[in-house]
C-alpha cells in the first residue's frame, strides 16, 4: 500500500489540525465572546498575569464550561480512536470496533443498572448519581470484556475467533438485559437512559475529567510502544510469534487497554459511536498501515474530529444541544458506506 | 487545581453583586418545565420568558421562544447565551453538573415540584408568586384552582349516586400505533380517578399491553392521548391500528374520548380543572355532571 503523506508531514498537519480544533472549541459556543476576551481569558487561565477586569464572564465560560469540555473531547476522541486501532490490529480486521469485545454493551448495561436501579431505590443524592453512573458504566465495560477474554482462552491460548463470537453473544445478552431495564424504567428514567446512549460532552467537570485523563495518558503512552508487535501481528499470529513477539501477552495488553480506555471514555461521556471505527481507517488511507504512525496519528485525528463533532452538537440547535453520538454516527456512517462501496468498482 | 482560588473569588464576587441586587426581581426568565411555563404565563409574566424547554408547549406563543432543548439534557452555555437572570424548572431538570455550572455563573436556579398533588402546587405557586412579585395574584389563583377541584369532587360524588364509576383505560400513543397504557403512580391515573373513573390498569407507570389483554379488560370508557394527531384523525388512527378495540364496551357505546397529552407531564398545570370537568362529564353522561 502506498502512502499519500509522509509521516512527518502527517504529524505536522494533524498537530495543527488538533490545535485548530482545540482553539475553535475554546472560542466558539452559544455565548458569543469577543475573540480578544477569549484570548486574554485563556492566557489568564494559563497563568499569565493580566488584569481581570471585564473578563469575569469570559473566564467563567472558558474555565468552567469550555475548557473541561474541550479536554474531555480530546481525551474521549483520542482514546476511542486508539482503541479502534488496537482492536483492528488484534482481530486483523479493518471492520473491528471497540464494541466487539463487549466493552460498550457492558458499559451500557452498567449505566442501565445505575440509572434504573438508582431510580428504583428512591433516587440517589444528586451529587452522587453522576459518579455512580460513571463507575457502574466503567465496571460494566470492564466486567463484560474480562468475560469475553476469559471465554476466548483455551489451553493457555487466546483464540481471537472464539473471542469475537463470544463478544457477539455477550453483546446480545447485555443488550437484552438493557432492554429489560428499559421495560422496567418509568418515563423519566427512560429518557435519561436514551440520552445517555447517545453520548454527550455536555456538563463536563474537572472532577469527572481526571480519571479519564489519567487512563487516556496511560493508554496513549503504552500502546505506541507495541507498534512493532502490532505490525508483526498483521502477518498472522504464528508468523508474529516466530518473529519473537509474545503474542499472548500482546493480546492481553490490547484487550486490557481497550477495556480501560473505552470504559473510561464511555463512563465520562456516554456512548459515542463510529469514532473508533472510522478514524483508524481515515489515518490508514492517508499514511498506510504502519502502526508506528497509525497509533499516534489516530490519537490526534480522533481528538480533533470529536471536537469538531462537538462543535456541531453545541452550535447546530443552540441554545439547545444535540447529543454528540448523533453527530458522529451521522458523519461516520456515510463515510463507512463509502469505504465499503469504494472497492466494488 | 490551579484554577480554584481565583474562581472562588470570582464566584464570591458574583454572588455578592447578586446579593446587592436581591431586592430587584429577575426580569429575564428561562423555564424548563411545561406546567411552570404555563403558570408564569397565567400570572401575566409571559413577556419575561426569554427561553423555554421542549415540554413548554402551552400557550401556543411559547413555541416562538428560543428552545433550550429537553429539560433533562440542558446545556449550560446554551442557557447562559440567553443572558437569563433566573432558571426555573422542576426536579426533573438536569443534568446536575449543568445546573451547577449555571449556578456558578451567577444565575439562580429555582427548583419546583413536579408532583401531581395540590400541596405541591400550592408551594410552587407561592414560590413563583414571590419570584414574580405577584404573591397575591398567585394565592388567589391557587384558591380558585382548589375550589374548582373541590366542586368537581362534589359533582362526581353526586353523579356516583346515580351511576357507578366506569372502568377506564387511558391510552397514550403516537398516531394510534402501539399505545402505552397508563397504570398506577402516573399523572394520568390521578386525573382519571379525580374525574370519577376507575382505572382498570393495575401496573405502575406506562406500559404496552397486548391486544388480548386490552379486550379482556373490556373498559367502559377509553381515553386516548395522542402525541401527533388530534380529534377525529387520532380516533380513526387508534381504531385502525388497534381493531380489537372495536369489540370493547367503550367502542360500542361510543365512549372514546380525547385528552391533551401535554396535561400529563410536569405536575399540575392551569388547564387541568377544565380537562377534569370535561372528562367527568364524559364519564357520567347520564348524571349530567355539568351544572
Amino acid at each position: 500500500m502506498t502512502t499519500l503523506v509522509k509521516p512527518r508531514t502527517l504529524f505536522i498537519g494533524l498537530g495543527l489540525f488538533c490545535l485548530l480544533a482545540t482553539w475553535l472549541s475554546l472560542a466558539l459556543g452559544p455565548v458569543s465572546l469577543p475573540l480578544l476576551d477569549t484570548l486574554r481569558a485563556a492566557l489568564r487561565l494559563a497563568g499569565v498575569p493580566l488584569p481581570a477586569e471585564g473578563l469575569e464572564q469570559a473566564e467563567l465560560i472558558l474555565g468552567q464550561i469550555r475548557l473541561p469540555r474541550t479536554l474531555l473531547g480530546l481525551a474521549v476522541g483520542g482514546v476511542l480512536a486508539l482503541s479502534g486501532v488496537a482492536m483492528q490490529g488484534l482481530f486483523r480486521n479493518p471492520l473491528a470496533d471497540p464494541g466487539l469485545v463487549g466493552v460498550s454493551s457492558g458499559a451500557a448495561l452498567g449505566a442501565a443498572i445505575a440509572i434504573v436501579g438508582g431510580a428504583a431505590f428512591g433516587g440517589l443524592p444528586d451529587a452522587w448519581s453522576p459518579y455512580l453512573l460513571s463507575v457502574c458504566a466503567f465496571l460494566g465495560g470492564l466486567g463484560v470484556t474480562a468475560l469475553v477474554y476469559r471465554l476466548g482462552r483455551r489451553n493457555g491460548q487466546t483464540h481471537v475467533a472464539i473471542m469475537l463470537l463470544a463478544g457477539i453473544a455477550l453483546t446480545a445478552l447485555a443488550s437484552s438485559a438493557v432492554g429489560l431495564f428499559t421495560y422496567l424504567a418509568d418515563d423519566a428514567t427512560l429518557r435519561t437512559l436514551t440520552f445517555w446512549n447517545l453520548g454527550s460532552l455536555n456538563g463536563a467537570s474537572y472532577a469527572r475529567l481526571w480519571p479519564l485523563l489519567l487512563v487516556t495518558v496511560a493508554v496513549a503512552l503504552w500502546l505506541p510502544r507495541r507498534a512493532k508487535a502490532l505490525n508483526a501481528l498483521l502477518l498472522g499470529e504464528s508468523e508474529a510469534s516466530h518473529l519473537g513477539i509474545d503474542v499472548e501477552g500482546l493480546k492481553r495488553e490490547l484487550v486490557l487497554c481497550t477495556a480501560l480506555g473505552v470504559g473510561a471514555a464511555v463512563a465520562a461521556a456516554g456512548m459515542i459511536g463510529f469514532v473508533g471505527l472510522v478514524v483508524p481507517h481515515l489515518v490508514r488511507l492517508l499514511a498506510g498501515p504502519d502502526h508506528r504512525v497509525l497509533l499516534p496519528a489516530s490519537i490526534l485525528a480522533g481528538a480533533s474530529l470529536l471536537l469538531f463533532a462537538d462543535l456541531v452538537a453545541r452550535l447546530a440547535l443552540a441554545p439547545a444541544e444535540l447529543p454528540i453520538g448523533i453527530v458522529t454516527a451521522f458523519l461516520g456512517a456515510p463515510f463507512f458506506l463509502y469505504l465499503l462501496l469504494r472497492g466494488r468498482t | 487545581m490551579r484554577l480554584h482560588p481565583r474562581l472562588f473569588a470570582l464566584v464570591a464576587g458574583l454572588a455578592l453583586s447578586h446579593a446587592a441586587l436581591a431586592t430587584e426581581l429577575p426580569q429575564r426568565w428561562v423555564s424548563a418545565g411545561g406546567a411552570l411555563s404555563e403558570w408564569v404565563s397565567v400570572l401575566g409574566a409571559e413577556s419575561k420568558l426569554v427561553g423555554v424547554d421542549t415540554t413548554s408547549q402551552h400557550p401556543e406563543s411559547l413555541k416562538a421562544l428560543p428552545s433550550i432543548g429537553y429539560q433533562r439534557q440542558l446545556s449550560a452555555e446554551g442557557i447562559l447565551s440567553l443572558r437569563p437572570q433566573i432558571l426555573v424548572g422542576t426536579e426533573e431538570m438536569g443534568p446536575p453538573q449543568v445546573l451547577e455550572q449555571i449556578r456558578k455563573a451567577g444565575v439562580p436556579v429555582e427548583m419546583f415540584s413536579a408532583q401531581a398533588d395540590l400541596s405541591a402546587l400550592q408551594g410552587n405557586l407561592q414560590h413563583l408568586g414571590k419570584l414574580l412579585g405577584r404573591e397575591e395574584q398567585a394565592a388567589t389563583l391557587f384558591q380558585t384552582y382548589q375550589q374548582q377541584l373541590e366542586e368537581q369532587q362534589g359533582l362526581v360524588r353526586q353523579a356516583r349516586a346515580k351511576q357507578s364509576s366506569p372502568g377506564v383505560l387511558l391510552l397514550l400513543g403516537h398516531a394510534g400505533g402501539k399505545p402505552l397504557i397508563a397504570g398506577k403512580d402516573t399523572a394520568a391515573d390521578w386525573l382519571l380517578t379525580l374525574a370519577g373513573g376507575h382505572n382498570l390498569a393495575t401496573h405502575s407507570g406506562y406500559k404496552p399491553f397486548s391486544v388480548e389483554a386490552l379486550a379482556g379488560l373490556n373498559p367502559e370508557v377509553l381515553v386516548f392521548a395522542d402525541r401527533s394527531l388530534t380529534g377525529d384523525a387520532a380516533r380513526q388512527a387508534l381504531m385502525k391500528e388497534n381493531p380489537i378495540l372495536a369489540s370493547t364496551r367503550a367502542a360500542k357505546a361510543g365512549q372514546i374520548f380525547e385528552l391533551d397529552p401535554t396535561l400529563l407531564v410536569g405536575g399540575l398545570g392551569p388547564r387541568l380543572p377544565q380537562a377534569l370537568k370535561q372528562l367527568a362529564s364524559e364519564f357520567y353522561p347520564a348524571a349530567a355532571v355539568t351544572p
